[in-house]
């Protein structure tokens, strides 16, 4: 449960509102973070913390696109694809990383490693190709770039099953 | 008071109450149509839908003198927006200019509807909704005759997708106006619908558990200006044209909501006329437009299999089908063996007539025992004297006001009322809830009082201290007799008449008692001179012959008793019972629906219900049969109608003067006037055709003098040692036949419980889902054990009419005892 | 202009450490204003006539002077929630220069004695996010924030909260909605949010831009005469304007309001690369009309007054531009499928005419589309002109009638299937739905 687990973080987000509803996208945030995405159980966990009804959570999280409503992949890549980062070639850039993963638009890798999405504007107009994995940036990218960070993050998510392993699974 | 002002609607001039909604004032005050989809004058604008799109000026005044700026020709200068807006979100003032027939403004209205339509399916042909829907309307009126979207263009989402048990809804079809979004929201306070995802994908959902699951849900199919949402029992039924709308009145409870009854002939009822479904009919004193949905979908009962469909009498000993004259003659024997110790008992749905038919007939044989069943209500006079005033609407308070509710679970007993009560309490009235336990009105409570159980009395009795009841502007008082004896609840409306005598509330228009009777004519019952007090004597010493009618006696103990003890036994009933199986004879009544009618309602409004299907077997109305065995024992022959009964009983109960049939078939002007023959405001709410009924004053308002009488609470009951005190409760959806019959409501009925606090629980040895068997006063019942923290100490809640077999219906202390093999059952 | 006002970090590095903003005067301004009247503050602001730097250009002054006075609960909430494409001004002032926005905030928010501030950031902004924390903390421990700020005796918080990905949260009503924990869906007005019912939780509030907040210390510092000295009458003050798309140098460039568009794209961002030529300016993100290159067009001036007299908006000033090898009408589609997936759904025709627009672009670009498809792209998008429930919906029109009235050719190489072959307008990313809701 949220509520035991993260009480102290709650209790914080919760002191800063005049409202407790408005701490619904914090929770769906936090949820997210616990449970991989925003489940049934979560939406009600959420309700109650919140006092409402777990349909009005359920809608919060289907309006807004960071949260995630089905499992999606360890890293969570969302490139840009919008006309700025297009006129400088993320189109290509897409489509190359698609294919260098061999998934589909917005597929998961059969590893369940990398889930890739195209999204819309980021704020990062001038530093494309850029994307967006588990919400940090990564700009001025290009296929060779892309490749080494792939390969950082089959290699920290090789570290992360081992240690998960013996039990002392790093914070992300 | 609101003042008045002027505003020209296409260059006309019309006083308007400042303030007041465009589209409303267009509508009711210039009669001009502004089309809406999202806007719905129960509920707060919002603009969406972009239908309502005026050219709105306002004449130009100079800034230093104040001064009209004129034309040369010396009309007023107006000044126009440079866009058109919303007339939904437009509230009316001075000065203001609004056009509605420019070619800009009938250029956006066909633009909306292009756009509404582009991903609608346009399904009209095999749509619910096709023949009485807004989109269709008023695209006919206003739309474009074609659509350039191309079909592949089109957006597809799921279709038939249950939100409950009762209502499906069609994503397609619907046009996001948030009408029952808003409607959860707002009117019922219960929050389980919501939009999901955005844009051209924004949907309804509901993710609760249970799913969309409230005592109001049917009305969200009335107010979608589509065929987007649709009942489990209706869609696919009928076609709106098919249909006639037959006035009528709510069989269940004491609100007497405002129906039609849709009737259609039915091939598969063998091709007679039946009740397709159930709608609102607006009347804005009682019901506005809302029903609940035991309403709505409690009439499957008129045409259950197993009502009654002809006489039986009893033969060596059983009871045997008989020819009606058979059964009335063995009736009228009994009778007149028992010359004047015959008794009448009359049920919750026995009308004004039937009640008036007994009564003739009681005097006729000399004997003054008019009782009303249940037995468990105090008198009616506290609410004679100062019931809510006449012309009270329950809509108009608000800030300043109070509402009392006390000893009632609302939401059970009368779901609209806890609608308005609820609502009050959002604009601002202080609203008090106090019960012996938390219910679900709490929620709305300005403050919640806890008494104990005999605590509700001194409650009450202090309550005129109070400075909120005090200096309330108005002030409404709720009486129900949840968790209290007969006597304690008698003494219970007193106490509440001297609340509003003390406070000097009582007389006042939007002031008063209104007490929660069971039953639909219970309030009838009492002005007819029936009382619970008279049935509680003769289940104490019961007479030779009893007459019941409509009301299953036998569901106490104390009743089976008396029907055990009493010579001879005439039921009149929908259904055959526990009482009926105890009768000698007993004679098929018929429904609400098959005949005319009058209830009364406990705001003391008489209102007619009119026949709308034909006879069930060889049914008769219950005044007419009584009436048959009047003439049996030498009255004269009954009445050729209703109606006629309906003017004796206007021309010899002085309450009633002046209430003939065609005076209550009048029909008050509705404002707004959102129902279907006016047809504006979109929905499915009937017009008042039929009337909207008469309300006789309370005493207080005819400055009569009215005085305190103290009051003192009686012996509040004692468990014993080991004992719990067993209350029963009134809840909306039980098993009785009346609702039961409606198997589209099976999954929404609780099986047979009682709920314990956990304490109590543990101490009995008893688990939540358990079976325990509880005993009282020689009687005793099977149901499952629910552990509820909100069950007070002490205290066995028991809802009536879940489980069969007779049972005390005050508290009383008995004992609850887990079932050891219960577990491993059900 | 040789030192930066708002994009301090370019001279300053270090900047965004507290340390290093007051050593560089910082907070001196917050100071200086709790030390004058609340009003007095205002008038220094009006009289700057600082506008809204958000992208409609209102008058900050005058909006602080809309505040009741008398209200007990008032807030300021910063608008961060920068989601316009071609615009990143806001994130590097968040990055680089954080204490200056919340110094500009606290000063806002001493002059229209504000009970808390809130900073709405968009929900990617996670990092940013933590580190404004961080920086609204050590300004909290001085005494800038909280409890009786500076020995004024008035108090005041100052909080962040993260949005989760919706571009219509930067229109001011939607925002306050999602602050509240609704759907981040406009609100009727009025009530407006400086009204008690139209603002935060229903209370008096001022909604003000990142930027538009960034300029406040100076001003005080300053005066309003020092600032109005800077840029033209009407538009007065420094902007960043934000270049994006094909350009040699792209990224955020602070120049006073009043240069031209040649100046900007040609002597600070280095021009078009490879030796392309400019064919189209989109001066305002995704929202503005777009403009073609033409001489007339490069020798306007940029002021909110200069741009809109050639059809089309300053806006934030994000300049995205476009070379000769783009297809327009490709660039439309793009910006069309942004509204289709960014509109809320709330009011009727931005729902329906998006999503509608998007399709017929797919059509288009699909080869599907015939020559009367252009008529109706025109005429879908003229009827939500004007009867949309806020600024979204009118944006949204823009890509599509501009882009016909100024390129109509590029849209008829897509029927007559040349624009195929052009390897530039590739066939977008199909647009992937949301997985259908429950």
């Amino acid at each position: 449960m949220l509520k035991d687990k993260y009480a102290d973080r709650i209790e914080k987000i919760f002191a800063k509102y005049a409202d407790k509803r408005s701490a619904v996208m914090s929770l769906l945030y936090l949820a997210q973070e616990e449970y991989g995405y925003v489940t049934e159980d979560a939406c009600a966990e959420i309700a109650a913390l919140i006092g409402t009804d777990p349909t009005q959570v359920r809608s919060i999280a289907g309006f807004y696109t960071m949260f995630r409503e089905e499992p999606k992949g360890r890293y969570w890549l969302q490139v840009c694809t919008d006309l700025p980062c297009a006129l400088r070639g993320a189109d290509k850039f897409y489509e190359e990383l698609l294919q260098e993963l061999g998934i589909e638009d917005g597929g998961t890798t059969p590893d369940g490693m990398f889930t890739v999405e195209h999204v819309m504007c980021l704020a990062a107009c001038d530093r494309a190709p850029m994307l967006q994995c588990n919400f940090h940036y990564h700009e001025h990218l290009d296929m060779d770039t892309m490749r080494a960070l792939i390969a950082q993050w089959r290699a920290e998510a090789g570290v992360l099953a081992e240690a998960a392993a013996v039990g002392d699974a790093p914070a992300e | 008071m609101t003042t008045t002002v002027t505003i020209h609607i296409d260059g006309v001039p019309y006083a308007v109450p400042d303030g007041m909604n465009l589209v409303d004032a267009a509508r009711i005050y210039a009669g001009v149509e502004i089309p809406i989809f999202c806007y719905h004058p129960k509920m707060k604008p919002v603009g969406m839908c972009r239908m309502c799109l005026v050219d709105l000026g306002f004449e130009v005044r100079d800034r230093a003198t104040g001064e009209l700026a004129l034309n040369p020709d010396g009309t007023p200068q107006v000044r126009w927006g440079r866009k058109l807006e919303t007339g939904c979100t437009t509230t009316v003032r001075a000065g203001m200019y609004v056009r509605t027939r420019t070619e800009q403004v009938q250029e956006a209205r066909r633009d909306v509807l292009e756009f509404l339509l582009s991903s609608h399916p346009l399904d009209c042909p095999v749509c619910d909704k096709g023949g009485e829907c807004p989109l269709q309307n008023l695209t006919m009126r206003h739309g474009p005759g074609t659509s350039r979207m191309a079909y592949d263009d089109k957006l597809h989402l799921d279709k038939h997708v249950p939100l409950g048990d009762l209502i499906y809804l069609d994503r397609e079809r619907c046009i996001q106006c948030a009408r029952c979004v808003r409607f959860q929201d707002e009117v019922v306070g219960d929050d389980v619908l919501a939009f999901h995802e955005r844009g051209r994908r924004l949907q309804i959902i509901t993710t609760s558990t249970p799913g969309f699951d409230t005592y109001f849900s049917g009305n969200t199919t009335d107010i979608c200006p589509v065929g987007a949402l649709t009942t489990a029992d209706f869609r696919f039924g009928a076609r709106p044209w098919e249909l006639t709308n037959v006035p009528s009145i709510s069989p269940h409870g004491p609100v007497g909501e405002n129906i039609a009854l849709s009737m259609r002939l039915d091939r598969d009822s063998g091709g007679v006329q039946v009740i397709k479904r159930v709608i609102p009919r607006q009347n804005e004193d009682v019901n506005e437009i809302w029903i609940s949905d035991k309403t709505r979908f409690g009439h499957h009962f008129t045409l259950s299999p197993d009502r009654l469909r002809e006489a039986l009498a009893r033969k060596r000993g059983e009871l045997t089908p008989v020819a009606l004259d058979d059964a009335l003659k063995a009736a009228a024997k009994a009778l007149k063996e028992a010359g004047n110790s015959v008794g009448f008992i009359g049920g919750p749905m026995t009308s004004n007539e039937d009640f008036f038919a007994l009564r003739e007939l009681a005097a006729h044989v000399g004997s003054r025992k008019l009782g009303l069943w249940p037995a468990t209500l105090g008198d009616a006079a506290p609410a004679a004297e100062v019931g809510i005033a006449s012309g009270s609407r329950l809509t108009e308070l608000g800030k300043g006001d109070a509402v009392l509710v006390v000893a009632s679970d609302l939401e059970e007993e009368a779901p609209i009322w806890f609608l308005q009560a609820k609502q009050a309490a959002d604009r601002g009235a202080a609203l008090i809830v106090a019960n012996l336990r938390e219910t679900k009105l709490d929620r709305y409570a300005s403050r919640t009082v806890r008494y104990g159980l005999g605590g509700a009395v001194g409650f009450l009795d202090g309550a005129a201290s109070d400075e909120t009841l005090a200096q309330a502007a108005n002030l409404v008082v709720f009486v129900g007799n949840e968790g209290l004896g007969a006597d304690e609840h008698g003494v219970l409306l007193r106490a509440a008449a001297n609340l509003l005598i003390t406070t000097g509330h009582a007389g006042r228009r939007n002031n008063g008692l209104i007490p929660v009777w069971p039953g639909a004519n219970t309030q009838g019952g009492f002005d007819l001179g029936f009382e619970s007090a008279a049935t509680r004597a003769m289940l104490q010493s019961a007479p030779d012959v009893l007459i019941v009618v409509g009301a299953d006696v036998a569901e106490t103990p104390a009743g089976a008793a008396a029907l055990d003890a009493a010579k001879f036994v005439i039921a009149l009933s929908l259904f055959p019972d526990a009482t009926t199986a105890k009768a000698d004879v007993v004679l098929p009544i018929q429904s609400f629906a098959e005949r005319d009618g009058t209830f009364t309602n406990a705001m003391r409004r008489v209102q007619r219900f009119y026949t709308a299907q034909g006879p069930v077997g060889e049914s008769l109305p219950a005044w007419q049969v009584i009436g048959l065995l009047g003439q049996r024992l030498g009255m004269d022959r009954p009445r050729r109608s209703a109606a006629l009964v309906m003017k004796a009983l206007a021309e010899s109960v002085k309450l009633y003067a002046g209430m003939s049939y065609p005076a209550l078939a009048e029909a008050a002007v509705q404002t707004p006037p959102i129902g279907i023959s006016p047809g504006f405001y979109g929905g499915t709410a009937a017009a008042p055709t039929g009337g909207t009924g008469l309300q006789w004053p309370s005493k207080a308002e005819s400055r009569a003098k009215l005085s305190v009488t103290p009051v003192e609470a009686p012996q509040a009951v004692h468990a014993g040692a080991g004992e719990l005190v067993i209350v029963p409760l009134r809840r909306l959806y039980d098993r009785a036949p009346e609702f039961f019959a409606s198997a589209v409501m099976h999954g929404r009925i609780p099986q047979p419980f009682v709920a314990l606090h956990p304490s109590d629980a543990a101490r009995l040895g008893a688990v939540d889902g358990g079976r325990v068997k509880l005993s009282a006063g020689g009687a005793s019942l099977d149901v499952t054990a629910v552990v509820d923290a909100t069950a007070p100490e002490g205290l066995a809640l028991l809802p009536q009419r879940l489980a069969p077999g007779a049972f005390p219906q005050e508290p009383v202390a008995g004992r609850v005892e887990p079932v050891a093999e219960a577990v491993a059952a059900d | 202009m040789a030192e930066h006002i708002l994009l301090r970090d370019l001279d300053v590095p270090d900047i965004k450490a507290f340390d290093v903003y007051v050593q560089h005067g910082g907070y001196e301004a917050l100071r200086k204003a709790v030390g004058m009247t609340p009003a007095a503050v205002i008038d220094v602001v009006k009289a700057s006539n600082l506008r809204g730097r958000g992208g409609a250009g209102f008058p900050t002054g005058v909006k602080w002077s809309f505040i009741p006075q008398s209200e007990p609960v008032k807030y300021v909430v910063v608008n961060a929630d920068e989601s316009e494409p071609g615009t990143f001004k806001d994130r590097q002032i968040l990055e680089g220069n954080p204490h200056q926005l919340i110094e500009g905030a606290m000063i806002a928010a001493y002059a229209i004695q504000a009970t808390a501030v809130y900073i709405y950031l968009r929900g990617e902004f996670w990092d940013i996010a933590a580190n404004l924390d961080a920086c609204i903390e050590d300004a909290r421990k001085e005494g800038l924030i909280g409890p009786d700020v500076l020995g004024s005796g008035w108090s005041c918080e100052m909080y962040t909260h993260l949005g989760a990905g919706a571009y219509i949260c930067g229109e001011e009503s939607a925002l306050l909605n999602s602050l509240q924990g609704l759907l981040g869906q406009p609100r009727v007005r009025p009530p407006f949010p400086a009204q008690k019912g139209g603002g935060l939780y229903y209370e008096a509030t001022v909604v003000n831009n990142v930027e538009t907040l960034t300029n406040v210390p100076w001003i005080i510092t300053h005066g309003a005469e020092e600032y109005k000295k800077i840029g033209t009458p009407e538009s007065p003050g420094p902007k960043i304007y934000c270049l994006s798309g094909h350009v040699a140098k792209p990224g955020n460039y602070e120049l006073p309001l009043g240069i031209t568009f040649r100046e900007l794209i040609f002597e600070h961002a280095g021009g078009i690369p490879d030796g392309k030529q400019l064919k189209a300016i989109l001066p305002s993100g995704a929202s503005g009309p777009v403009l073609p290159a033409t001489d007339a067009v490069l020798d306007t001036p940029l002021t909110y007054e200069a741009v809109a007299q050639i059809g089309s908006t300053l806006g934030s000033a994000s300049i995205i531009l476009m070379d000769e090898t783009v297809n327009v009408a490709w660039a439309a589609s793009k910006m069309m499928k942004f509204f289709a997936h960014e509109s809320c759904g709330k009011c009727t025709p931005c729902r329906e005419g998006t999503y509608w627009l998007r399709r017929r672009y797919e059509a288009l670009l699909d080869g599907r589309a015939q020559a009367r498809d252009i008529a109706i792209l025109d005429d879908v998008a003229s009827q939500m002109t004007g009867v949309t429930l806020c600024a979204l919906g009118e944006f949204a029109v823009n890509p599509v009638r501009a882009t016909i009235k100024h390129f109509r050719a590029d849209y008829e190489a897509w029927i007559k299937q040349e624009a195929a072959e052009d390897k530039k307008a590739a066939k977008p990313a199909p647009a992937r739905e949301k997985a259908a809701a429950r």
